[in-house]
């Protein structure tokens, strides 16, 4: 195990009954990275998770965790928002936050300081005082992201981090994970929003009935799903093209036009050829990578049609 | 085992703000301290016998009344003491009628023309009302022109015939003063003292059940286990919860007790009866340590249970129901309270006492109110320490992750599985 891992699963398992839930996985998660675990409902995420917390225990396969096997004091050092999340609701915000800070190991005086300087950052500190179901979803969630990170741990694994967040309250949280990562955390985070993991995740984990589906670097994996094709928006008529094989339309007619280039034909050489042309005029042209959605949809589908 | 303290100290800290337990806690001792102020201001004028029959006569609704001898066997005569001011005599209904219109009387008696024989004495009131009716004053006015030849003795004894004083045999915490004050003493004690029991058990116990519940239905528990291993965190509410309800115990006893100090003076006694004998009672010493191992096994035994509950429920409104599978049989004792104090040796009593469920409250009061053979105490002590151990045993095996993360409940044919893991 390197230096900077912070998570090394080596061939996990997990079963319920004959269900298989997570079917030898093998992965790791560095410090300093933000890690995005992916896969359809019941794929095996919790499960996973919750190997990696020690809530469950792996049928077969170990975990290590912030340098060995989990224990108390490494539980401290680290941060977990699951899914389904919630609050004591009938105690006071700052009161739940210190007696949670406690119980990862902060002093209450400590628990308290960061509490309330989380909930300034959020723009909560009005409502250290009140109850948590004075509070709207969105408060909550953001008082359940402090909670999460208010002992400011090494690890930080968040299940759908941006559920129930308003544009301007996932910009915050955003930042306030990429800010972990920037301070050499790990940051995992489970989630179906993959915009999202395009632009925040450096690695992923894809799993699809328990088992691994994509793992690797998030630009790798979409280039390893790239068509032989290139995206393009301008006039001119792209069929006269030597290196074209033929035109499709882009993604809901809105997203340029889809060029499948001939076998014999690189990106580059098509675009020489539309500059040498004066009756032609480009204004995009890029490689047609598919996103993570299309990607996500293509190896479930995939996965299906082979069972 | 800082987790468990953390649990611990933050339960404890929670739910000694929470209204329902500070209003159980110190409004129970309240109550009993104005109940006995309240007896005491009534009481305090005299101790007179009469004046409390006027005073129950007063409560009951008439102040004064009018009688019509029909008879002739009673014209004239004056009431005795304390209802010579209560009744006038009038000659006619019409008269009578005038006066209750004027508002000078409440009702009026009359007397039949063929009273020796038939004993008929009609009450009229101007409106039908239950309470009002009271046969005391009219019965007190021919009984004194009856026996008005009759020795003062035998007077007396006509107006009280018997004084009825039960003696239980088997009964050993008499104290000083009247017989029959002491044991209706002793029965208020036991019953007071079991109820206390059980509310304290259920209502401290029920705190936990919730607490669990909460922390399920928010699905918080996830946060929490992640951090605290699931038998920290119930070895941590198990002793919040408990010493929440030793607090609760205490307070009310001291509460209680000082309640009674406080009004058992000079001329209360006669007057609060049973009240003010319970000031003389004490707790014997001897029992004391045995009630509290009882109630401390009691009570483990009905958080173990109770947390049993809030780890398979799903919702506050699941587990109370289920929690009375555990409730109704600890209470059963208090139903047979006659039984056990009639007959606390016998076999209802024994078989109560010894079954794990039924035997806190049942000891209780067989502790309370006679000698219990050894033997029996051993054994009772056994089988509830024995119960105690198994259903912590099923509790920690219950209150794991599977049970704890599960969105609904366990079908009970799966509870076995579930308890071997």
């Amino acid at each position: 195990m390197k230096q900077d891992t912070a998570i090394a699963a080596n061939h996990i398992s997990k079963n319920y009954g004959s269900f298989k839930a997570v079917d030898d996985l093998t992965f790791e998660i560095f410090r300093g990275e933000v890690f995005a675990m992916l896969g359809p409902n019941g794929a095996g995420k919790s499960t996973t998770i919750r190997m990696i917390l020690d809530i469950l225990k792996p049928d077969s396969g170990s975990i290590m965790v912030l340098g060995g096997p989990l224990d108390d004091a490494r539980k401290d050092r680290i941060g977990y928002m699951p899914e389904e999340r919630g609050l004591y609701r009938g105690v006071p915000v700052i009161e739940m936050m210190v007696y949670l800070g406690t119980l990862k190991g902060m002093s209450s005086s400590d628990a308290n300081r960061q509490g309330m300087a989380y909930l300034e950052r959020l723009d909560l500190a009005d409502y250290a005082h009140k109850k948590v179901s004075e509070l709207s979803k969105g408060m909550q969630q953001k008082v359940q992201f402090a909670v999460t990170v208010m002992h400011d741990p090494d690890l930080i694994i968040i299940d759908e981090p941006f559920s129930g967040l308003d544009p301007i309250n996932t910009m915050v949280i955003k930042d306030l994970l990429l800010d972990f990562r920037s301070r050499g955390k790990a940051v995992v985070m489970s989630t179906h929003q993959m915009f999202q993991v395009e632009e925040m995740a450096d690695r992923m984990l894809m799993i699809n009935q328990g088992r691994q589906a994509l793992y690797g670097n998030v630009d790798e994996v979409r280039r390893q799903y790239a068509l032989p094709a290139v995206i393009i928006e301008g006039e001119g008529d792209w069929t006269v093209l030597a290196g074209v094989d033929r035109i499709e339309p882009g993604e809901n007619g809105r997203g340029g036009t889809l060029l499948y280039l001939k076998p014999d034909t690189t990106p580059d050489a098509v675009l020489g050829e539309i500059a040498a042309r004066p009756d032609m005029r480009i204004r995009r042209f890029e490689l047609a990578v598919p996103n993570l959605n299309d990607i996500f949809i293509q190896v479930v589908e995939g996965t299906k049609q082979n069972v | 085992m800082r987790h468990t303290l953390q649990v611990f100290l933050y339960e404890l800290r929670r739910n000694l703000r929470r209204r329902g337990y500070l209003l159980t806690t110190f409004g129970v001792p309240l109550l009993a301290l104005a109940l006995m102020f309240v007896l005491q201001r009534v009481n305090l004028s005299s101790a007179d016998t009469a004046n409390q029959i006027v005073d129950a006569m007063e409560t009951a609704g008439i102040q004064r009344a009018g009688f019509i001898d029909e008879s002739g066997l009673f014209t004239g005569a004056a009431a005795p003491a304390p209802y010579t001011d209560v009744l006038t005599e009038y000659a006619s209904e019409d008269e009578a009628r005038a006066a209750i219109d004027a508002g000078e009387i409440e009702g009026y008696y009359i007397i039949a023309a063929d009273y020796m024989d038939s004993g008929r004495v009609r009450l009229a009131l101007p409106r039908m009302s239950i309470i009002d009716v009271s046969e005391a004053p009219i019965e007190a006015l021919i009984l004194s022109v009856l026996t008005q030849d009759e020795d003062e003795d035998v007077v007396t004894r006509i107006f009280n015939p018997s004084n009825v004083q039960a003696t239980n045999l088997s009964i050993t915490n008499v104290q000083a003063g009247s017989a029959e004050e002491s044991e209706d003493a002793n029965f208020v004690l036991v019953y007071v003292f079991t109820i206390a029991l059980m509310m304290s058990l259920f209502v401290t116990n029920g705190y936990l059940m919730q607490s669990v519940i909460e922390e399920k239905e928010t699905r918080l528990i996830e946060i929490l286990i992640s951090t605290v291993r699931p038998i920290q965190l119930l070895a941590g509410k198990i002793l919040a919860m408990g010493l929440l309800g030793l607090l609760q115990m205490l307070v009310w006893v001291g509460g209680i007790y000082l309640a009674l100090r406080l009004v058992s003076g000079e001329g209360t006694d006669q007057a609060l009866g049973i009240l003010s004998s319970l000031a003389t009672v004490q707790l014997p010493m001897d029992i004391l340590p045995l009630l509290i191992v009882f109630f401390v096994l009691a009570y483990t035994l009905f958080a173990a249970l109770y947390a049993i509950v809030g780890a398979l429920s799903n919702s506050m409104r699941e587990g109370p129901q289920y929690a009375v599978i555990f409730t109704m049989p600890a209470v059963i004792p208090l139903y047979f309270l006659a039984v056990f104090i009639s007959e606390p040796g016998g076999g209802l009593a024994v078989a109560l006492s010894l079954f794990p469920l039924t035997a806190p409250i049942a000891m209780t009061i067989r502790l309370l109110v006679s000698s219990v053979p050894t033997a029996q105490i051993l054994l009772s002590l056994a089988l509830l320490a024995l119960t105690v151990v198994a259903a912590m045993w099923a509790a920690g095996r219950l209150f794991r992750v599977q049970t704890l993360l599960a969105g609904q409940l366990p079908k009970l044919r799966e509870i076995p599985r579930l308890l071997r893991g």
